[in-house]
């Protein structure tokens, strides 16, 4: 049973509890994209990064606790850290994706307000690309590629939750994005529309139809040269 | 800059600006963003999300329930929008039955409610509309049926007249009473419902008992686990399940029978993938057809359809032969051992392998993986149940339990996965004819006795007709009146065309659904009921979990609680019922069911809780039977069974094997997800899945129509080329009126469940004219 310091405050868990598990028990909550505690770690959003001394901040969702650890979740140089992460994943992030459905909050939206991070600015420097596409071929789901993060929850949602192994990723580099089966529209693909992927979905990238509109009108994937603000 | 100004400055440069919803489109930008306007619109846009999710998050009221489609019970959170009077969508709770999960059909499954067609008053045939029949060409089978359709409204209610309900219950009760009067309790009969909670499964039975006098009350039970449960009472005393199934995780061998779980059963499904997948449990899978689930197995054997007491019988010979068998637990816990033996040993592989259709190799190969784990569980479902000797599969089921010493432990049990939200509840509630709430024999004078004392009623001590033999009695005459609560057995009863000259002979019926159903064509009074989101009570889970339902909308119109319609119609029978809450109901239940002993609508929380539960403080037992059965011995029986074939087996004029089942979008007679926008679009209609070879030597081609024959029935469809079927046989989901399969299947019974053949009849599949 290690015993840590989070923030000053002591602690003692199970061993290989995450920092961030460890946290949360204390009543400290790490911002976080990527994780959820339904699924296990990969630690990709990097959000939840803490300081536990060493040269490197670490990310505290995949890190395990370890006897004597003293661990910081906030300071200058973390907020900077999470600032250039967030600003860094919307500063090509549709404001409105598509005709989106979300049964919870978009949680890096909230997330950006909750840290006082305003939209970055496209005067601002940051590469920001755009057509990613919009899949609307599911009768249930709407899949909008450029809200996606790559954090992989939908991903874990479908292979390890719900055990559908549907979703995974295709592409390299910019291009990545999730797939479905061998890279079919999620309509045509095995896909059994249980909606999970929507559940842990932390963006707009994967919403639900609404249901009192029917399938999809596409617009922005139908009408290229309407911007969608 | 506000919203109104940024939108005329950017108009005044020819920008068109388009509002859709909350979102707005620009076209012809033409380099006309200045950085002070492109300032302004990102001020906008945070502006308008911010204002979005606050007008998202307004008026949405969170209500703690669980969901209406299968015997999983999820545990489901409907956000509700208070103002429209609508659900806008549905989340798993944190609960130990879904943990969260949900599949397609509690997910959207919930619009139907809302559907126009819900009826809202009370109807009464006209006098011009008799003698009675099907109104609808369809019903009637005059004309083809019309793809996509549910029952046609505009030619089905200028039959029937609105009527108060004063008037309409009057009718009803008058009705019934008079045949009750005039020709005996034994003319009247009543079908209850497993989509219905368990208090008005309770007072359903307590009217037909004590109101009508009789005990023929049944319901769709019958057509899905009656012979499973008869086994399982014979052989171990409970027709409840042993353990939980998401204890599968603990198990090293999972059995997985006759049930095509990610379809039928989707959650519970994924904890057994899951435990497979993450854990290291290994799944063996025996069906027919190569289900999804095959996929996920370590072993799976496809044997021929109705073949299972041939394979079970052989997997037992080789654990008694390889003594993987646990003598102890046998010596101990069993009695009837040594006759299983003698008939087991007339099956070795070698003479399974010739029936099933697998060879014997990969029989002894799946009997050692089972033999050889030190925990196993069984699960199954209508594949083991619907057969004309569904409780003989069921006892090898069992038989394999208790040869291994597989039950009352973690990680080992028998799971018969419940098909209905609450057809466990409302067996458990009486909804049986052979039996009072909590399995009281109608016929033990000391039940009896207690019934008669707590009803204030003498009670009838015969046991009464299942649902078959009731179609039956209404065709012959001798049922003359019917109280049908949410069953439709025109399309979910065998044999169809004889269903509709049963229905059509009864003298009076009384039908209490939500929409106008094939049924209620037949019916002399329609009562508007509420569904399941509008009303509270308790459902009990296929895991025995009692949890609460609670009310998440308002019924549309006058339409009234089922509980109080039957409170009414028994009260005007001359049988007062008055009750004045669904928790005051539970509780006059749970004081004369023992299993419910110590459960109050207090004490359910937000995840209810298992029956049995000694400590009202706990969760209920999990695992039950660890010690003694509760048989007069306090042994497992051992009960043999011999393979004998189905009723109707393919030949020359009908080639083919009918198997009926249910897909994942629909539900049963598809009265509720036929009107769920999305499983509608999901799954728009009827097919028959055939293997690609035989699609081939009929010459027909991949979406053809084609027209499957049976001695019963015809329908049109068109076909689907499935190389997840055996050569030889035909798979058509029962879903879908326009091509109604159970005009097909056979009202052969089982001997002791009187389970209709569901899974097995011949058919003949010819190109459609």
């Amino acid at each position: 049973m290690p015993s840590l310091t989070v923030d000053g405050r002591s602690i003692e868990v199970p061993a290989g509890t995450t920092i961030w598990e460890a946290a949360r028990r204390l009543g400290v909550e790490i911002p976080v994209l990527c994780h959820d505690p339904r699924l296990e770690p990969v630690g990709v959003c990097r959000l939840c990064l803490v300081d536990v001394g060493e040269k490197k901040l670490t990310a505290s969702c995949v890190r395990v606790a370890e006897e004597g650890m003293e661990v910081r979740t906030s300071s200058e140089r973390l907020a900077a850290c999470r600032q250039g992460l967030i600003e860094l994943l919307l500063s090509d992030y549709p404001a409105r994706p598509a005709d989106r459905y979300k049964t919870a909050p978009d949680l890096l939206v909230s997330q950006a307000r909750d840290l006082g991070i305003r939209w970055p600015s496209p005067a601002g420097g940051f590469p920001a690309g755009d057509g990613r596409g919009i899949d609307a071929s599911s009768k249930v789901i709407l899949v909008d590629h450029q809200a996606c993060i790559l954090c992989d929850r939908c991903v874990r949602g479908c292979d390890d939750v719900q055990v559908n192994e549907v979703i995974g990723r295709t592409g390299k580099g910019y291009a990545t994005r999730i797939a479905f089966d061998l890279d079919q529209p999620m309509g045509q693909s095995t896909c059994v529309s249980c909606g999970e992927c929507e559940k842990v979905c932390p963006t707009g990238a994967l919403s639900l139809v609404r249901p009192e509109r029917g399938a999809p009108d596409a617009v922005a994937s139908a009408d290229t040269d309407w911007e969608v603000l | 800059m506000t919203t109104g100004k940024l939108l005329r400055e950017l108009r005044k440069r020819g920008v068109k600006v388009r509002r859709q919803g909350e979102r707005l489109l620009l076209r012809d930008l033409h380099g006309a963003l200045t950085p002070e306007l492109r300032d302004a619109i990102e001020v906008h846009r945070e502006r308008l999300l911010g204002a979005v999710e606050e007008a998202e998050g307004a008026g949405v009221k969170p209500v703690d329930s669980v969901c209406p489609y299968c015997g999983v019970g999820c545990a489901i959170r409907y956000s509700v929008d208070e103002r429209e009077g609508r659900i806008l969508h549905a989340d798993g709770r944190p609960s130990p039955v879904n943990e969260e999960r949900l599949c397609v059909k509690g997910r959207f499954g919930f619009d139907y409610a809302g559907h126009p067609e819900r009826l809202a008053v009370p109807l009464i045939r006209k006098p011009s509309s008799y003698p009675k029949g099907p109104l609808s060409a369809e019903v009637r089978g005059d004309r083809r049926r019309k793809p996509g359709g549910l029952v046609d409204y505009a030619e089905v209610l200028p039959h029937f007249r609105e009527a108060t309900w004063d008037e309409a219950l009057d009718v009803a009760a008058g009705r019934l009473a008079a045949i009750r009067d005039g020709h005996g309790p034994g003319a009247l009969a009543g079908f209850g419902s497993a989509k219905c909670s368990n208090e008005e499964a309770y007072l359903f039975q307590k009217l037909v008992r004590a109101g009508f006098g009789t005990n023929n009350v049944d319901h769709c039970t019958r057509l899905c686990h009656a012979s499973s449960v008869a086994a399982l009472l014979e052989t171990i005393g409970s027709g409840a399940v042993t353990n939980v199934f998401a204890d599968v995780k603990n198990a090293d061998v999972a059995l997985i029978a006759g049930s095509n779980t990610t379809a039928n059963h989707p959650v519970a499904a994924t904890f057994m993938k899951q435990a497979r997948k993450l854990g290291s449990t290994k799944l063996i899978v025996v069906e027919p057809r190569r289900i999804e689930m095959a996929d996920h197995a370590d072993c799976f054997l496809q044997i021929r359809p109705g073949t299972d007491v041939a394979l079970y019988n052989a997997w037992m010979h080789v654990l008694i032969e390889e003594r993987l068998i646990d003598e102890a637990y046998i010596a101990e816990r069993t009695e009837g051992f040594e006759d299983l033996r003698r008939v087991v040993g007339r099956y070795p592989p070698e003479v399974a392998a010739g029936i099933c259709g697998v060879e014997a190799a990969r029989i002894r190969e799946a009997a050692r993986m089972f033999g050889q784990a030190e925990r196993a569980m069984i699960f199954w479902g209508m594949g083991i149940s619907q057969h004309s000797h569904g409780t003989d599969n069921a006892r090898c089921l069992i038989s394999l339990a208790l040869l291994t010493g597989n039950i009352g432990r973690e990680g080992t049990g028998l799971h018969p996965l419940r098909g209905q939200n609450n057809v466990q509840g409302a067996s458990d509630a009486g909804l049986i004819p052979m039996v009072f709430p909590d399995y009281q024999a109608v016929s033990d004078p000391t039940a009896r006795a207690k019934f008669e004392e707590a009803w204030g009623t003498e009670l009838d001590g015969t046991p009464g007709l299942t649902v078959v033999e009731i179609m039956g009695g209404a065709l012959q005459g001798s049922i003359r009146g019917m109280y049908m609560m949410g069953e439709n057995p025109f399309l979910s009863d065998p044999n169809s065309n004889k269903v509709r000259k049963a229905l059509a002979n009864l003298e009076f019926l009384v039908v209490q659904d939500i929409f106008l159903t094939e049924t209620a064509e037949f019916a002399d009074v329609i009562l508007p009921a509420t569904s399941f989101f509008e009303k509270v009570g308790t459902y009990t889970n296929t895991d025995r979990r009692v949890q609460l339902g609670r009310r998440v909308l308002e019924p549309p119109g006058e339409a009234r609680l089922d509980w109080k319609i039957t409170c009414e119609l028994s009260t005007r029978m001359g049988y007062p019922m008055a009750y004045g809450s669904p928790a005051e109901i539970f509780a006059e239940f749970t004081a004369l069911a023992p299993s419910y002993a110590g459960l109050t609508y207090q004490n359910l929380g937000l995840t209810g809780k298992l029956w049995p539960c000694p400590d009202p403080t706990g969760d209920g037992v999990q695992v039950l039977f660890g010690d003694r059965f509760p048989t007069p011995s306090g042994r497992g029986r051992l009960v043999p069974a011999e393979f004998a074939p189905a009723a109707e087996l393919p030949d020359a004029q009908y080639p083919f094997v009918l198997n009926t089942g249910r897909l994942l979008e629909h539900w049963h007679t598809g009265t509720m997800t036929r009107r769920t926008r999305a499983l509608q679009e999901l799954r728009p209609g009827p097919q028959v899945d055939l293997h690609p070879e035989d699609l081939t030597r009929l010459g027909l081609r991949d979406g053809q129509l084609v027209e499957v024959a049976s001695r019963r029935g015809a329908i049109v469809l068109p076909a689907a080329s499935s190389d997840r079927m055996l050569p030889g046989s035909a798979f058509i989901s029962f879903h879908f009126r326009e091509a109604a399969a159970n005009l097909l299947t056979i009202d052969a019974l089982d001997p002791d469940g009187k389970i209709p053949e569901f899974k097995f009849c011949a058919v003949r599949i010819s190109p459609a004219e």
